[in-house]
């Protein structure tokens, strides 16, 4: 975990890191430098000749017995989930959600979907995600309405402090980036514990990319969400294009979370949707359901018997 | 600047340190690295980026740079030998600041305008209409604020900062910290230019950085006079150790040395081939002549 933090951006440094990820600030070090000058030789530790780098072996390699000591690869390790949710949706009340909202998707819906649906496969799924929260200095220039004279555009322009409060990033494969944001809001963060907990079975996703393109995702998630909140809320005018952001972040803190959702697939009239229930509020539940296009076209010759009944009492008079 | 005389470890003849932090015993062969505390100008490197071409490999781009130059360059370069060859980690600081600007533009803020004119057609006046898009300019100031990071500038009189420029980037992803292993062995330069240099170098290229965010964040259809001033806060600048193969490239029996410089890391290679300006004037004679000759035959058809 972090032991210390960046002294320029207040960014928790960790464990490997040569350099703050947010602002690029050395981590400071530890120096064995002498006293006075020496002149050192690095021996090989098998026949205690001296070696020399080698660049075809990225490390160390004795010219006279051959044997080769590689150097400590730079610390980009594979992510992994430091902090799991627990399941508070089991999978019967997963059935009943599904079951529920297949009920309440409107008129244009067959009327037998939530009856005549036969629910398949329901997979429990601890899906990847980064949670942040960070300060940032954000500078923003765009276009608006407001202010605009001959063209329908004027360039507007400001700086704003702005706090971050768990934003979530997906990096899940098993959802899409919109499901996953559709499911956010119904975390309880403060439930988190160190262990997966729930059903049996549950998959837990890795994160499947490396510490440093991990922090550029969370970058440009972050720069997203600014782009969005300066748009809505800093920017006068009610029409916005090409707002432009940029952000100085302080004490960036990110957070590795496994999150606990249910996929599961259903079968209707022979072809299969999927749904998504959200693992700890059962409301959000979403998917792919089927139109009636037995209901659609009865509304379409309603609609055009209408009009005909009117057109001809018009040409009647 | 930084010259040592120490006693070799191995068979305990004298070396020499002559600006550099690496040699190769006179008597033993066997190579040193040298330690000692941090000066004034004359820091200890805190990161490096290691060789990752080795001289075969950094021997077949240069073999290929030489191949491939164009039609211009003297004969010679095609068939060069490479009289001198070196690995060199060449010192250079690695800079990072809090920038704040204050900028100033005009953003062009496009519209387009129904217009009538008039025109002959089929020997008669019309009058018709088009559209076309004008842009309004107006004028946008603010500030901005961002950090700076990864500006790279050489701290060696031998290579200076623009040739360095030619072969960068360097990925950062693979720094690490100065460590004994990684240069015995390899030519390991210290820092010659001094320190202030080295930070008006870096505050150059920060503030280029600082244009190309700016350009970025300007919003309209286009923008023009863009001009800003900044101010860099909490700068710190390391000294780091990239890996550089200089080739000295002969291409002449009685003509000077071109040096020809890849990057040790991803190979990219840059030199300035000799022009021939023999070559140069013959295809300047050459053109001439068809212009002339296009000249005579179309000129006589009249």
């Amino acid at each position: 975990m972090s032991a210390a933090a960046c002294s320029r951006c207040a960014t928790p440094l960790e464990a490997g890191d040569l350099r703050c990820a947010t602002c690029a600030q050395p981590a400071p070090v530890r120096d064995d430098v002498p006293p006075e000058a020496t002149a050192r030789i690095l021996r090989c530790e098998s026949c205690g000749a001296a070696v020399a780098f080698s660049a075809e072996h990225q490390g160390t390699r004795c010219v006279f017995c051959g044997s080769v000591t590689r150097l400590e690869e730079p610390h980009d390790p594979i992510e992994a989930a430091e902090l799991y949710l627990p399941f508070k949706t089991s999978p019967e009340a997963a059935h009943a959600a599904v079951r529920g909202w297949l009920g309440t998707l409107g008129f244009f819906r067959p009327s037998d979907l939530a009856r005549a649906a036969t629910i398949d496969n329901i997979k429990p799924l601890f899906f990847a995600a980064w949670v942040f929260d960070a300060d940032a200095l954000v500078s923003w220039a765009a276009d608006s309405d407001q202010g605009s004279r001959r063209s329908d555009w004027a360039p507007h322009a400001g700086q704003t402090r702005m706090r971050f409060d768990a934003i979530l990033v997906s990096a899940s494969r098993g959802l899409q980036a919109e499901e996953a944001s559709r499911l956010a809001p119904g975390f309880d963060l403060r439930t988190s514990g160190k262990s997966p907990e729930g059903p049996e079975g549950a998959t837990v996703e890795r994160f499947d990319v490396q510490r440093s393109a991990a922090r550029t995702i969370i970058a440009r998630a972050l720069e997203a969400t600014a782009v969005q909140r300066v748009s809505q809320g800093e920017v006068p005018g009610r029409r916005v294009r090409n707002c432009h952001v940029g952000v100085v972040l302080h004490g960036l803190v990110s957070k590795r979370y496994a999150l606990p959702a249910y996929v599961l697939a259903y079968r209707y009239d022979g072809r299969v949707y999927r749904a998504i229930v959200h693992g700890q509020t059962p409301q959000l539940t979403f998917g792919d359901a089927p139109l009636s296009w037995r209901k659609i076209a009865a509304l379409v010759l309603g609609v055009l018997a209408l009009i005909a009944v009117i057109v001809a009492i018009a040409w009647r008079r | 600047m930084g010259d040592e005389t120490l006693a070799c470890d191995e068979c305990g003849a004298s070396l020499r340190f002559e600006g550099t932090r690496t040699t190769k015993c006179p008597y033993c062969a066997s190579p040193s690295v040298l330690a000692r505390p941090a000066r004034h100008d004359l820091p200890n490197p805190d990161f490096v980026v290691a060789f990752v071409l080795g001289q075969r490999t950094a021997n077949e781009i240069a073999k290929g740079w030489t191949r491939s130059r164009g039609p211009f360059t003297h004969g010679g370069i095609k068939n060069a030998s490479f009289d001198d060859v070196r690995g060199v980690y060449v010192p250079a600081y690695l800079y990072g600041a809090l920038a704040r600007s204050a900028y100033s533009a005009e953003i062009g803020e496009n519209y387009t305008e129904t217009e009538t004119y008039t025109t002959t057609e089929n020997g008669k006046t019309v009058t018709k209409t088009r559209t076309v898009t004008k842009t309004e300019w107006r004028s946008l100031s603010g500030n901005w604020a961002g950090y700076v990071r990864d500006v790279v500038v050489s701290a060696s009189k031998g290579l200076p900062n623009a040739l360095l420029g030619a072969v960068e980037p360097f990925d950062l992803r693979a720094l690490r910290r100065y460590d004994v292993g990684q240069v015995q062995g390899w030519l390991a330069e210290e820092p010659s230019l001094g320190g202030d240099a080295c930070m008006a170098h870096a505050r150059q290229e920060a503030q280029e950085d600082v244009a190309a965010a700016l350009a970025r964040l300007m919003p309209g259809d286009s923008h023009r006079g863009l001009s800003f001033s900044t101010t860099f806060e909490r700068e710190i600048a390391s000294l780091v150790l990239v890996p550089v193969w200089v080739f000295a490239v002969r291409y002449a029996p009685d003509k000077p040395l071109v040096r020809l410089v890849v990057n040790g890391q991803t190979g990219r290679a840059y030199g300035k081939a000799p022009l021939s300006w023999a070559r140069v004037a013959i295809a300047v004679a050459l053109a001439l002549a068809v212009i002339a000759v296009v000249v005579l035959v179309f000129g006589g058809e009249r």
